[in-house]
């Protein structure tokens, strides 16, 4: 009961890009915590350390380069623990897994986050926009106490 | 002394990266420090490589495009526009002008955008919340016009070959509410421009550190901004038919250290709005693209702009059928990380972070393959690469 009363009041996000364009992570860091949209009133933070987080936001298709550090820095969160995939490429490797020329689809683009790691919040949206990122890790929060 | 024995002499290496505190960006920087002076750096760039310019080869050039915009989240437009730009080059289309206003327009307040977005990062690796916070506030103001033309927040889509999308048009509507909220936003702008440049706290902490010369940064080609800091006189903009009939001018100063840095951006803000204002009051009518021509065989075609980071190059050409072949693309960070490197050496540690931040890295677009042979870096002769061009790789 404590414990989930203390929890509810400090919900650390921590963001992990594997390699997308850049633009959910942005959206992510800088929109979603600034003044206008401003998580951190609803007691959200951002934090960079694996071991006090408790939401992992990943950001961008997996990569060949970034498969072991994902599962690395998700066994280093404790438990509880809730995933998001933000964005279209997080989602399900948006453009750089649909499209391919004639040598096909690229060969550094491994698979989906919900491959590797599970999945719990689904933002779509290329980029995700701020309002879905706040909806989605808000959906996130509940499953975060009963667990 | 040579590089290597450089770094055998530093006492302690200070790696930084990947994930830190202090860089949004995913690069690994290693500080090698001597008593608190960095004697050398190095930066690793390579774990993000997605081989965007072989997913595009043989494809369909219109399809092929939509992926340049997703090379980059904060530059996206520019990389859309030079990819349509080269091949209008090739094969000699000729763009409305009512087109080519709104996709200046577009680049303009994109240029603002990410400056802004360098600003507050600047400001928050030295520590200063408030400013942070202020700068993204107010790039939150641009972000909203970006929305109004193009129904996006970051990737825009606004160019197609022979103009611009029909739903990017500036209607009556749009233009009362762009008009509007721009002449909110320069008063705001000039504002933080202005308390930047005068505020002596974060000026004490900038001023002197990160020296890069002009000498260092003609030799290591450091473009954009950085460059123009460093007292080069070279901005695309002033070259470029696009932009003839506006007035504004280049910001050219002479320290080259990170206050230079940090008030040329501030600056290049205000010379922004100035182009948003003169295009806007003079946005002439008619047609908003010219979808009349052929898609036939192009040799290779090149075209340059100028990004908010630097200039970029993409260069590609067309078979018969209008599949995009051999596509290249050359982004300013990658020619900006060897002064990075250069620029923080002699300092104290505490401002290394502060120099790499007040380059603007964006990584996202930089990230190239690196060959490794017996857990080495190796770097491809001409001549290796010439017959792997032959094999056809």
């Amino acid at each position: 009961m404590f414990k989930k009363i203390s929890r509810k009041n400090a919900i650390h996000v921590m963001l992990f890009y594997t390699g997308g364009c850049n633009g959910c992570d942005i959206e992510v860091a800088n929109a979603a915590w600034s003044p206008r949209y401003d998580l951190e009133q609803y007691k959200v933070i951002l934090t960079w350390n694996p071991r006090e987080a408790d939401v992992l936001a990943v950001t961008g298709p997996v990569l060949r380069r970034t498969i072991e550090p994902l599962k690395k820095i998700y066994e280093a969160i404790p438990e509880p623990k809730i995933v998001a995939a933000v964005g279209s490429c997080g989602v399900r490797c948006g453009i750089f897994k649909d499209f391919g020329g004639e040598l096909g689809d690229s060969d550094e683009v491994l698979c989906r986050v919900d491959e590797v790691i599970p999945v719990d919040a689904y933002i779509p949206g290329c980029p995700a926009r701020p309002e879905d990122i706040i909806a989605g890790i808000a959906a996130g929060i509940p499953l975060l106490l009963e667990r | 002394m040579g590089e290597n024995e450089r770094k055998e002499k530093a006492e302690v290496e200070v790696p930084v990266g990947l994930l830190h505190p202090a860089m949004l960006e995913p690069y690994r920087a290693r500080f090698f420090v001597d008593d608190e002076l960095i004697v050398d750096c190095e930066l690793t760039l390579d774990p993000y490589h997605k081989g965007i310019e072989r997913i595009m080869e043989g494809m369909p050039v219109e399809k092929g495009l939509i992926i340049t915009e997703r090379i980059c989240g904060i530059c996206s437009h520019i990389h859309l526009w030079n990819g349509t730009r080269a091949v209008e080059r090739g094969l000699r289309i000729k763009v409305p002008e009512r087109a080519d206003y709104i996709r200046v327009i577009m680049a303009e307040l994109e240029r603002l955008h990410s400056h802004l977005i360098f600003l507050a990062h600047a400001m928050e690796v030295l520590g200063h919340e408030t400013m942070c916070m202020r700068a993204f506030t107010l790039r939150e103001d641009v972000m909203d016009l970006l929305y109004i033309i193009s129904g996006n927040r970051v990737h825009y889509a606004v160019p197609i070959i022979g103009g611009i999308r029909p739903r990017c048009d500036i209607d009556d509507f749009r233009m009362s509410e762009l008009h509007n909220r721009l002449s909110k936003l320069d008063v705001k702008i000039g504002d933080y421009a202005n308390r930047v440049i005068n505020d002596s706290l974060i000026m004490s902490r900038v001023k002197g550190t990160g020296v890069l010369t002009k000498e260092e940064a003609i030799k290591y080609a450091t473009p954009g901004p950085t460059g123009r800091a460093s007292g080069i006189n070279i901005d695309l903009r002033k070259k470029m038919k696009e932009y003839k009939t506006f007035d504004f001018n280049v910001i050219v100063l002479d320290d080259g250290d990170n206050k230079d840095r940090v008030v040329a951006r501030a600056l290049e803000c205000i010379e922004s709005v100035k182009i948003i204002k003169q295009a806007l009051e003079s946005l002439p009518s008619g047609p908003i693209s010219d979808r009349s021509f052929e898609l036939k065989e192009m040799r290779f075609s090149t075209s340059y702009i100028e990004a908010p980071r630097g200039e970029i190059y993409d260069s590609l050409a067309l078979d018969e059928t209008g599949r995009i072949r051999n596509y290249q693309n050359r982004t300013p960070t990658l020619t900006a990380m060897a002064s990075m490197e250069i620029a923080c050496i002699g300092d104290q540690l505490t401002d290394g972070m502060l120099t790499m931040a007040s380059c603007d890295p964006c990584l996202a677009c930089t990230n190239r393959a690196i060959v490794v042979e017996n857990g080495k870096e190796r770097v491809f002769t001409e001549e290796e690469v010439k017959s792997l061009i032959r094999r056809g790789l």
